[in-house]
């Protein structure tokens, strides 16, 4: 167990340009954005039909909407929160992506795997810990990183509200903004589990490519896929890959009578139902079993690999 | 040094071989290597000096017998490294660590490691703990692994050309710790480097190695006395050639004479005599004489 937490501490050490540094910058080039633009003690720009009801800055759009249905403000303002850290979460897939990538291909090319090899370390914990930090660690962070940014969006609002005059205290559905974050992890594992023969093939790829691992991650998936079209004229490659990077989602929800009529709707879906839906539509899925399957076999070739490379 | 003979071998190898494709790298090679001594191998580039050593720390694979302190190291190398350590080319401790990340890393990992014994050694260089590796100089990345190394409390340590790229002074210090400070009848020592002129003094015994052979195995006291030079006084030349040399010379205008398991007295009468270094008994050896 030592042992594994020090490999995992020095994979984190090792990406921590993409796993702390990245979701920094991003998250504070949002925050600048979302500052720069109150700024000017927070008049907004009028658009059609404004001026008539009152509204100068967002302290009136929060008064009016705090005099509408309540019931909906709360989830509104916590999916305002969410909306704000989207920039953060594009850069994400990528960190992933090249973490994997990199994870045993770097060490053979640097030679700094003879210095890993002279410790008492066993090759498949090591490639354990280059899959499960990525994975697990990854976005632990950057959700850090979004709540964090998340309570500070609310207090920078909070501020601007006491000298606008408007209802503070509706700006803090804390127990709401508490729930999505579990629920967007939850979600984010079920998602990894899908995807994990994906990800198992590219820690694949950095255990015996030779050069160039990028090309190797994208050009095998794309040259079966085309010979497949070409040959068969199917697709049942491409859409087994795009049901393990996301598409199961649409299957697994697509037949949910959800009825959304507003943010209330959403985030109660996304806290309740969709959870649940998603756990048992997976677990009764063959392709996700089979994915299973994949995904040992790659890890396994990986473990392999890395017992012989030098 | 001691002539300890424990009942159970460091390394045991019978008939090793490695092949690379059709290129036979080691050609079944037998030999044992005891606990309690300093071995150097000795050979050419290309001889298979690494491709041995690989297989002994389970970094590659072989066929043939091999158990190294009793594990069999292609299948237990994490195992192994419990009671043995290695450094296998230069500059392979990860440049993107800081110095500190790296001894916290081995002491997580590492039951036989002492941080304490790695400060001390590092307390006599200029080795900054907390700058990257990559923010070193060589010399500096070198001390900084053989700290580590010399601190792992291992049975077996072997070193493949440790010393690559650092300058005179701290190589002769580096040797003169490994044997003061390391070694002991306890631990068994592997060293290779083509500087073998710095370790012969330190060694116990050598294992000359060519074209994937073990061509020589032997005590280090006891090959040195096999093998006299001697500058033959003028006159004697004929007198010294019937005593059948292996290898003639000459130095300062005088004619050098090397012979194998010749009787010293005798030859002392015909001129200075004096032992051969490592170096000129491997290029004996190696040029074929010397068999």
């Amino acid at each position: 167990m030592k042992t594994f937490a020090a490999l995992v501490k020095r994979e984190v050490l090792d990406g921590k340009n993409g796993y702390i540094r990245v979701p920094l910058i991003l998250t504070g080039i949002t925050l600048v954005l979302l500052i720069l633009s109150t700024l000017g003690v927070g008049n907004i720009s009028y658009s059609n039909g404004m001026e008539q009801e009152g509204i100068h800055n967002f302290s009136d759009i929060m008064k009016l909407a705090a005099d509408g249905d309540l019931s909906e403000m709360s989830p509104a303002i916590t999916l305002l929160y969410w909306a704000t850290t989207a920039l953060t979460w594009v850069a994400f897939p990528f960190v992933i992506f090249f973490s994997l990538l990199g994870a045993l291909y770097e060490e053979r090319r640097d030679r700094s795997i003879l210095f890993w090899k002279s410790m008492p370390v066993a090759d498949w914990q090591e490639v354990s810990a280059k899959f499960f930090t990525p994975l697990i660690l990854a976005p632990a962070a950057f959700l850090a990183v979004v709540m964090a940014a998340q309570l500070f969006t609310a207090l920078y609002l909070s501020i601007m509200m006491m000298f606008q005059g408007g209802p503070v205290l509706d700006l803090w559905p804390v127990g709401l903004m508490v729930r999505s974050w579990f629920a967007f992890f939850a979600h984010y594992l079920l998602w990894m589990i899908w995807a994990m023969p994906i990800l198992a093939w590219l820690l694949f790829v950095s255990s015996f490519a030779r050069r160039m691992p990028f090309l190797w991650a994208i050009l095998v998936p794309v040259v079966l896929i085309v010979v497949e079209s070409m040959f068969l004229r199917s697709h049942v490659i491409a859409n087994w890959i795009g049901m393990h990077l996301g598409g199961w989602q649409e299957v697994a929800f697509g037949n949910g009578d959800y009825s959304i009529h507003g943010p209330r709707d959403v985030i109660n879906t996304i806290l309740g139902e969709v959870q649940m839906d998603g756990l048992t539509y997976t677990l009764a899925n063959a392709q996700f079993w089979l994915g299973l399957v994949i995904t040992a076999g790659f890890i396994f070739g990986a473990i392999t690999m890395r017992k012989r490379a030098i | 040094m001691t002539d300890t003979v424990l009942d159970a071998p460091v390394i045991k190898a019978r008939n090793l071989s490695k092949r690379f494709g059709k290129f036979r790298a080691l050609k079944g090679v037998s030999f044992d290597i005891p606990l309690g001594r300093i071995v150097g191998v000795i050979g050419a580039n290309g001889a298979g000096k690494t491709t041995l050593l690989n297989a002994v720390l389970g970094l590659s694979s072989y066929e043939g017998e091999l158990s190294v302190l009793g594990f069999n190291p292609a299948k237990q190398r994490s195992a192994l490294m419990k009671n043995a350590c290695f450094i296998s080319d230069v500059a392979t401790l990860p440049k993107w660590m800081k110095v500190s990340e790296v001894l916290d890393y081995v002491g997580a990992v590492h039951p036989k490691f002492s941080r304490d014994k790695a400060m001390e050694f590092l307390n006599r260089t200029k080795v900054p703990l907390d700058k990257k590796i990559r923010a070193l100089s060589k010399g500096m990345i070198v001390q900084l692994h053989l700290a580590i190394v010399m601190s792992i409390d291992a049975k077996l340590l072997v070193l493949d050309e440790p010393t690559l790229g650092l300058d005179i002074i701290f190589r002769k210090q580096f040797y003169q710790s490994l044997l003061e400070e390391y070694f002991d009848e306890e631990r068994t020592v592997i060293i290779t480097t083509h500087q073998v002129g710095e370790i012969e003094h330190i060694l116990t015994d050598v294992m000359f190695i060519k074209d994937g052979d073990v061509v020589l195995e032997a005590n280090m006291e006891e090959l040195t006395q096999q093998f006299i030079e001697v500058m033959v006084e003028p006159g004697k030349e004929d007198e010294a050639r019937a005593l059948g040399p292996i290898m003639t010379g000459t130095t300062f205008g005088k004619s050098t004479y090397v012979y194998k398991n010749v009787d010293r007295e005798k030859l002392s009468k015909l001129g200075e005599t004096r032992r051969l270094g490592l170096a000129d008994i491997f290029v004996a050896t190696m040029t074929g004489e010397g068999q």
